[in-house]
């Protein structure tokens, strides 16, 4: 009866109660929408590093004075990890074409690590690879001349160009080993490897096992996890995240102001009404309940819509800024609604604590006499 | 029982002090109607509300079947009121987004009786004031009388033994004031309810045993209405 009671007495000031909700449904979608946005944002940035999340980059302990990885630990490597292991030798070379010439990195990959490791905008990937940036400084096709070091290399392909955290492709060229090994009189020493874990969740215990077995008795290699950066990429979202959401808060402020002054209006009107209830048997607590529940049920019927619309809202704002709508309806994003959700409702029921217990503390008589 | 012993009130309206009563003594025994009557002002309204435990005296005990009503907290004073206590007001103060069933239901409500159980009393004491036809209907629905008829079935909800009046025909035509005031007779002759009944209307008098007459919060005659009107 109470709740029927408090719905009537919303009911009967119907646009006030409109405009209250209205604020609250403001408020959460503001808060949800930018909580789903700061997730699409985060998983757009992750996705450029879900191929290289499972990797280890181990590179020579330059602090301990070493500066390549040799043939004894790659075995080690290969023997211990039981994943994909990629060694990979570098050095920096001038190349020339026609009249222009620049130094850059010269990585010396096997074929099959090659079509592991990088995709082929254009060619095949035997021979000399050249990233994009190169093809686009030197203005090369496929077949151009280009000069390493004084030999002549035919261009066989060229990479495409992405984001790669640990072999940058895109102003490097690629040589087969063997090919690289005669240009630099190369020998089995190599500046990184990269171990490929088969499973996400076994990377920790891979590097664990990586710097036991090396670095046991001095320490001969660092090893790096690529997941880490994914980490400080969660959390430094999480951060933006939370501060967007903070500022999307005021408005839910606001709204709890507007409930705030409703609910004191609605006490100052129904004044008198508080006193014949106190005479005929309300208790304090009562009252209190009864104007609680009020923002109670603004607060949740706002607070249900609006987080309902914030899918809306999530979607509008990333089509806007990321242009792609695909992940508005991740699991992430339930987890925001619901917060708003919550928001919502904790903010509808503080801000009438206030007018409800002014209206619980009237005394009957003068509620009563009221006029 | 209700006693007032040497019952004092005082009210501050701004810095001056308003004595509504002073030193009232008032001995009113089960099932007795009396009628308080007095001038605007002249603190029968506020001697009303003091035995009703809506407001405390400043001075002196008010005493409700043996309880020093003084030494109750807000809770029990509720809990008076809604047990003990029926309250029939001159503007009606029914809740208006209430229909006449649920306005009765209310102190039910309030004392936590069950559903089912609620809604047979409220339906019986609506029958009973002549209103069993008009109970799905909202306050402003109903004439002047019909109101007070629910107010009246309202005050009985939780059966109280104290019926407290004030001024219940003023709003009424000389007609709805007769029916309300025969219910209430009724309920005191048949029930055996206490009434306490607050007018300045002197053609009320016929219905109570005894007339306290009041005058600037003090009592100036208080006898049986038969003398009065064999004087008279």
């Amino acid at each position: 009866m109470l709740i029927e009671l408090a719905l009537r007495n919303l009911r009967r000031v119907k646009v006030r109660s409109a405009l209250a909700v209205a604020g609250i449904v403001i408020g959460v979608m503001a808060i949800s929408s930018i909580g789903i946005f700061g997730e699409s944002l985060k998983a757009t940035i992750l996705e450029n590093f879900k191929d290289v999340a499972n990797e280890l980059i181990i590179t020579p302990d330059y602090t301990h004075g070493y500066t390549y990885i040799d043939e004894r630990t790659l075995q080690k490597l290969e023997r211990i990890t039981y994943a994909d292991v990629i060694p990979i030798k570098s050095k920096s070379a001038l190349i020339s074409y026609k009249d222009k010439k620049t130094y850059l990195t010269v990585y010396g990959i096997d074929l099959k690590d090659t079509k592991e490791l990088f995709s082929l905008e254009v060619g095949s990937y035997r021979g000399c690879l050249i990233g994009g940036s190169v093809a686009e400084y030197f203005k090369l096709r496929i077949g151009s001349k280009i000069v390493i070091e004084g030999k002549e290399f035919r261009v066989n392909g060229i990479i495409r160009k992405e984001a790669r955290f640990d072999v940058n492709p895109n102003f490097a060229v690629i040589l087969p080993t063997k090919d690289f090994d005669k240009l630099f009189n190369g020998r089995k020493e190599y500046t990184m490897v990269v171990v490929k874990v088969s499973k996400l969740e076994d990377v920790e215990k891979v590097k664990n096992y990586v710097e036991e077995a090396i670095n046991r008795k001095e320490s001969k290699v660092s090893v790096f996890e690529m997941r880490s950066i994914i980490d400080r990429i969660n959390q430094a979202f999480a951060q933006v995240t939370l501060f967007l959401m903070a500022i999307a808060g005021v408005s839910l402020l606001v709204a709890g102001v507007s409930i705030l002054n409703i609910m004191l209006m609605s006490t100052i009107e129904r004044t008198k009404e508080i006193g014949i209830m106190r005479a005929i048997g309300a208790y304090r607590e009562t009252i209190l309940k009864l104007f609680l529940m009020e923002a109670l049920i603004l607060g949740l019927i706002g607070s249900v819509i609006g987080g309902l619309l914030s899918f809306l809202g999530g979607y509008v704002i990333d089509m806007l800024i990321l242009k792609t709508a695909k992940y508005v309806f991740q699991p992430s994003s339930l987890f925001y609604v619901a917060l708003g959700i919550s928001f919502g409702i904790a903010t509808a029921v503080i801000s009438a604590f206030y007018p409800a217990w002014k209206a619980s503390n009237l005394e009957p008589i003068q509620a009563l006499r009221y006029e | 029982m209700i006693e007032l012993i040497d019952v004092y009130k005082v009210y501050k309206v701004g810095l001056h002090e308003v004595v509504a009563l002073r030193g009232i003594n008032l001995r009113i025994e089960n099932g007795e109607f009396v009628a308080i009557m007095g001038p605007s002002g002249s603190g029968k309204s506020t001697l009303l509300y003091l035995i009703g435990c809506l407001d405390k005296p400043t001075k002196g005990k008010v005493v409700i079947d043996g309880c020093d009503t003084s030494k109750l907290g807000d809770r029990e004073l509720t809990e008076l009121r809604r047990d003990k206590i029926g309250f029939i007001f001159q503007q009606y103060y029914l809740i208006p987004t209430l229909t006449a069933l649920e306005n009765v239901e209310l102190p039910m409500v309030f004392k936590g009786i069950p559903k089912a159980e609620r809604i047979k009393r409220a339906e019986k004491l609506l029958e009973i004031v002549g209103l069993g036809d008009k109970k799905d209907r909202k306050p402003k629905e109903l004439s002047g009388g019909e109101q007070q008829r629910v107010a009246i079935a309202r005050a009985l909800a939780n059966r109280p033994t104290i019926l407290l009046c004030d001024e219940p025909t003023g709003n009424l035509d000389t007609k709805s004031g007769k029916v309300v005031m025969d219910i209430i007779k009724k309920l005191n002759v048949e029930e055996g309810v206490t009434v306490v009944l607050v007018t300045h209307d002197p053609s009320l008098k016929v219905y109570a045993d005894r007339v306290v007459s009041i005058r600037d919060g003090v009592i100036y005659a208080d006898r049986a209405s038969l003398e009065k009107s064999e004087e008279g």
